[in-house]
């Protein structure tokens, strides 16, 4: 088992997300960079989606009290087992009755502000509704529906048994990289409202640094820049979203729904962040700048099939690693 | 002979715990183990260690996120330590020090490719 | 002739269609029946009705976007509205006290009294047009719209499951707790979703809903 050491870390258990519920307003939840997640269950020779724990607060602690290999993606949080420090995006061995810390982010430009636990085997919890996804409204998925606290035990499906570990990958931060005069950028698609708004508003949110504010979490990034103005107030009928949908309500200061937002709204949508740079956004620690750049249908399919091709090449060469025979020396 | 004995002498009344001593003939090499002084073995003169490249690749001094190398010039490493990583591709592997050495020099640049086997650093035994 | 639907993409996640003209239940009844249809088409992962919208999420994202959207409105062109044979659902409502800490607000914004209020709620029979938000909260048509009261300018941070609450021109009870800016009236004690059942939600599109009045607390 593993032991939660750390409390109010607002840590959850999370895979790729809950789909096929939308009819029931059950939104996808899953890890906010879905990049990391998949990566790290690469390194351990998992499924893609195997489920993780997802910690966003720091320090965060917990104890192996069995043998069991683990990778650590996302944030590169300079982290020990016991008193050995770990190379970041690697799989490691832990042994019984180690601990694991996590540190702050480190990091500078490219520092994150989410870390990936992926376990051998996944986290061992009951699938609801197709998917081991934390969903915090209605209180279920995940580790009994909840974010974890201190004296929680999960379970690694694949604890003790033999795993490759010592090595890792160059993080897709640095692999595909995309920013805009020095700062991290994501691709947005213009939305159903966007030219409803005033082309100075429109100029505006392309050109600007748009800042994360302390009011964002899973649910939501609120942004402040420039506000957003309609050219007419504009009340919409309830209709179905997904993360990345921007939408701008009265005060005109835009909120990118993320993971646990509501699978619907009545806001206006300026844009939506494509889904191929989610994982960016999920890294953007509180208080940064974003930029936005504007796609289209083709571009934003083109940078899916790269991520893609990413995880492809990761999946074989890491196959390729964990099958080879054990170097000599 | 008698120059060991009375090194020997000497060192008991000091508190040094090894004296090593090299001249054209050889190395004299005197040991305190608790009360006594004891004369080691003559060892044969190894030389630098090499630490070649675990495959074909690309060698970085350190992580790429991180900012130092992950080992300098006169760092003390143990045996299986990573001195540095080797990228393949999307893949980073470790390169590890086979016995534990100090670092004496590093052979080949950051970012540089190299095949199976090139010398990327030299440790000097201990 | 009745303005073209409006067709626009989620990024690459969905589509949303959007159907024209006014929002009443012979148009959402045709929604579902577009629903129906465009959950069979490949590229569909699922087809999830709104309030006379309804957004298509993808499995694979097409690169021919013009093709599915013809497809999108040729089947709605040919979709007939569709009434379902629905339940109807009685939820036992405790209008006003403690679970209706907005009573008053919707009572000084309507000028009606408590009386009033609750029996104008209580009257209708309302389908539930979709199902969204949360997991089990059903949007539901039909309210009248002298009891209509605009979302509060400071959403609460939590009002709990079962809270009877009116939003602009609408009505709906929280499947589970969470923020709200809607006037909440009253509660109820019905379990709206158990993911342990098949299906989860105890409400679909087509079921109407009657509250019916439990108590007042003035």
């Amino acid at each position: 088992m593993i032991e939660i050491l750390s409390s109010a870390a607002l840590a959850t258990v999370q895979d790729l997300g809950r789909t096929g519920s939308l009819r029931w307003g059950v939104g996808t939840s899953g890890a906010m960079d879905n990049l990391a997640l998949a990566a790290g269950n690469l390194l351990l020779g998992n499924a893609l989606g195997a489920a993780a724990v997802e910690i966003p607060v720091f320090p965060f602690k917990l104890l192996f009290d069995e043998d069991c290999a683990f990778a650590l993606t996302g944030a590169d949080c300079a982290a020990r087992l016991d008193d050995q420090p770990l190379l970041p995006w690697w799989v490691h061995q832990a042994r019984a009755g180690q601990v694991l810390t996590l540190g702050l982010p480190q990091g500078g430009a490219q520092r994150g502000s989410r870390a990936v636990l992926c376990v051998a085997g996944g986290i061992d919890v009951p699938e609801v509704l197709g998917s081991r996804s934390t969903q915090l409204r209605g209180a279920f998925g995940g580790h009994e529906g909840r974010a974890l606290r201190r004296g929680d035990l999960l379970r690694a499906a694949g604890a003790g048994s033999a795993c490759r570990t010592g090595f890792g990958l160059v993080p897709p931060v640095l692999a595909l990289p995309l920013e805009r005069d020095g700062i991290a950028a994501v691709r947005v698609l213009p939305a159903a409202e966007y030219m409803a708004f005033e082309p100075a508003s429109r100029e505006a949110f392309w050109a600007g640094e748009w800042k994360i504010t302390p009011q964002s979490d899973r649910y939501g990034y609120r942004l402040d820049g420039e506000a957003l103005r309609p050219i007419a107030p504009m009340e919409l009928r309830s209709h179905g979203i997904v993360p990345g949908v921007i939408q701008v309500p009265h005060s005109g200061q835009p909120i990118i729904q993320m993971r646990d937002a509501q699978p619907s709204g009545g806001y206006p949508k300026f844009g939506t962040v494509i889904e191929a740079d989610m994982w960016r956004l999920g890294q953007a620690p509180i208080g940064s700048r974003v930029r936005f750049i504007e796609t289209t249908w083709d571009e934003a399919l083109d940078a899916l099939d790269e991520v893609r091709a990413w995880l492809d090449k990761v999946a074989r060469m890491v196959e390729l690693h964990r099958g080879a025979p054990a170097a000599r020396n | 002979m008698q120059d060991v004995s009375r090194l020997t002498a000497w060192l008991k009344g000091t508190d040094i715990g090894l004296l090593e001593l090299r001249t054209p003939q050889g190395t004299l090499r005197l040991e305190r183990r608790g009360d006594e002084i004891v004369e080691l073995p003559e060892e044969e003169e190894v030389g630098p260690v090499p630490v070649k490249a675990p495959s074909l690749g690309v060698f970085l001094h350190g992580h790429p996120l991180a900012t130092v190398p992950l080992v300098r010039i006169g760092a003390r490493v143990e045996a299986g330590q990573t001195v540095g990583l080797l990228k393949i591709g999307p893949l980073l592997l470790p390169v590890a020090a086979p016995q534990a050495g100090i670092v004496d020099g590093v052979h080949v640049a950051d970012g540089a490719a190299v095949g199976y086997g090139t010398p990327l650093l030299e440790l000097h035994p201990l | 002739m009745t303005a073209a639907p409006s067709i626009s993409p989620l990024g690459t996640t969905a589509l949303l269609f959007e159907a024209p003209g006014d929002m009443n239940l012979p148009s959402q009844q045709r929604i579902w029946a577009l629903a129906h249809e465009a959950e069979t088409w490949p590229e569909v992962r699922e087809a999830v009705p709104g309030m006379n919208n309804l957004m298509l999420t993808f499995t694979r994202a097409p690169r021919q976007l013009d093709a599915l959207r013809a497809r999108l409105c040729e089947a709605w062109s040919a979709a007939t509205a569709m009434p379902r044979e629905g339940r109807v659902v009685e939820l036992p409502v405790v209008y006003g006290g403690e679970g209706g800490p907005h009573m008053a607000d919707v009572m000084a914004h309507t000028g009606l009294g408590i009386d009033a209020i609750v029996e104008l709620h209580s009257a209708p029979l309302y389908p539930v047009y979709a199902l969204g938000s949360h997991p089990g909260y059903c949007y539901l048509g039909g309210m009248d719209p002298r009891i209509a009261t605009p979302r509060r300018k400071v959403p609460v941070l939590s009002i709990p499951g079962g809270a009877v609450s009116i939003g602009g021109a609408q009505t709906g009870v929280s499947a589970s707790a969470g923020p709200s800016g809607w006037n909440t009236i009253g509660s109820t004690s019905m379990v709206f979703f158990d993911p342990a059942q098949d299906p989860p939600a105890m409400l679909q599109p087509g079921d109407m809903i009657r509250f019916r009045v439990e108590g007042i607390v003035r």
